[in-house]
């Protein structure tokens, strides 16, 4: 039976294709990339083979529904097996982007964001000074936390980044006191 | 003296920071001076501005390379993400001009600009490539004696190949980590699954029992061919994994004995003639036996 694609699916697979997974065409599903997928061997049920299939069936409410997308490893497996250099990482990052674009994100990803914007760092959790200092280190690591100017100068190029665009949270600039 | 930039990323300052003092005792017992690369950022991590836009990541990954270029040196890492996060950014900025091009254009703003003379070095690489096994043997003070090891290089440490400009030869049979542990005195023998993922990161955020599935069929495995009395990792997030991960099976009662985990630059540093309780102080996972095997004595 032929899979007939609405406006919409077309539109769906050339936003894929601008938000960088510009190889999706060249998919001949050869499975390569599901033999090898962390996703498939946890029994995720859209690993980046069948991911790719149903960008390409025009299967956008199904994919969206699903969080396979972000427990993605990113570990380039598929990329470096692919014979038809697809770089379907790239496309799953494609897929997430638009995602985003939807607001269809998970928390912790939104966390993630947050602190890279407030910190520098993504990752940030709690009681990390007593750790580093258990150990002989300076209680903040050289990073953006030590020094506030390049912090402000950091948080500048976020605002002015695509990342605001998105609009996850707010993104002011802190009035000096 | 050489001189690199020393990336520490997020989880080894913060939740690993006895490895970030395992690197600044081993690097200058080696004869190489460590530049802090100060103001460094998240490297992006690929669920933050990967997952949002392709110029904001490589420009987010720019201002890292950028306090890299202006001290004149490389960056070296001990977290495959952090390596391959800025490895891809810098390869998709010299293979795409467009790219470069628009990034410099958003970096402009802030009065910055990406030219592109640092590279971007994980610490496996640059220890095999830049100080060479005949150094580290003969700086180390302690030598394994045989001891049997199982290594986890991590997936972000071999692929994609092409973002690596001293990758591993063969990146389905990654041999430097195994290498460089032998090296050390150890024995590193392969294993089926030795280039399996452990299931940290994004997986373990999105489910943690689909991570915890990925991680008992690599433990079993490991269990299985090898019966080692190490794990050595060349990733501070696969070193995060097995330390963490096998106390929760042993406690749930999934599994029987617990392997104790290092990362190459913890092991490394103590061979070096570290102070071994310091050098694994967050280990969840009790470490005496193991010290005292690799040390020779009670500690």
């Amino acid at each position: 039976m032929a899979i007939i694609l609405s406006e919409m699916d077309k539109a769906f697979i050339s936003e894929i294709k601008e938000r960088g997974g510009f190889d999706i065409h060249a998919c001949v599903q050869c499975g390569k990339c599901a033999a090898t997928c962390p996703l498939s061997l946890a029994g995720f049920p859209f690993y980046i083979k069948k991911l790719i299939h149903a960008i390409e069936c025009g299967m956008r409410e199904e994919i969206m529904e699903d969080s396979s997308m972000w427990a993605c490893q990113s570990c380039n497996r598929c990329v470096e097996v692919c014979p038809q250099d697809v770089k379907p990482y790239e496309v799953l990052l494609a897929l997430r982007r638009a995602a985003v674009r939807e607001l269809s994100v998970p928390g912790n990803t939104i966390e993630g964001l947050r602190n890279l914007y407030k910190t520098g760092h993504a990752v940030y959790p709690k009681g990390y000074q007593a750790r580093r200092k258990a150990v002989g280190l300076s209680e903040e690591p050289p990073s953006t936390l030590s020094f506030p100017e390049m912090l402000e100068q950091f948080q500048e190029f976020l605002r002015n980044s695509e990342l605001n665009e998105v609009g996850l949270f707010p993104m002011k600039k802190e009035e000096k006191k | 003296m050489k001189k690199v930039g020393f990336f520490v990323g997020c989880n080894t300052a913060f939740n690993r920071p006895d490895n970030e003092a395992a690197v600044r005792y081993a690097l200058p017992k080696l004869g190489v001076e460590i530049d802090n690369l100060d103001g460094q950022t998240c490297c992006p991590a690929f669920g933050t501005m990967p997952s949002i836009d392709d110029a904001a990541w490589a420009a987010s990954s720019a201002w890292n390379l950028i306090i890299a270029e202006e001290r004149g040196v490389d960056i070296v890492t001990t977290c495959g993400s952090c390596y391959g996060s800025l490895s891809e950014s810098y390869h998709n900025l010299h293979a795409k001009p467009a790219l470069k091009e628009k990034v410099n254009e958003q970096l402009a703003k802030i009065g910055k600009q990406y030219k592109g003379t640092s590279q971007v070095r994980l610490l496996v690489n640059y220890l095999h490539n830049e100080i060479g096994l005949d150094a580290i043997k003969q700086a180390s003070v302690i030598n394994l004696n045989g001891l049997k090891i199982a290594v986890q290089p991590g997936c972000h440490t071999i692929w994609p190949s092409k973002a690596y400009f001293e990758g591993e030869s063969d990146a389905f049979h990654p041999a430097r980590l195994r290498a460089l542990v032998e090296a050390l005195g150890g024995i590193a023998p392969s294993y089926s699954r030795l280039t399996d993922c452990c299931g940290m990161g994004a997986m373990r955020s999105a489910s943690p029992e689909r991570s915890m599935l990925l991680f008992k069929k690599k433990l079993e495995t490991i269990n299985t061919e090898l019966a080692p009395d190490l794990i050595v990792t060349g990733c501070n997030s696969c070193l995060m994994q097995f330390d963490m991960s096998q106390d929760q099976l042993q406690k749930k009662g999934e599994i029987e004995n617990v392997i104790p985990a290092m990362h190459i630059m913890q092991l490394l540093a103590i061979c070096l003639g570290a102070d071994p309780k310091q050098i694994t102080a967050m280990s969840v996972q009790n470490m005496d036996e193991i010290l005292n095997k690799i040390c020779g004595v009670k500690i």
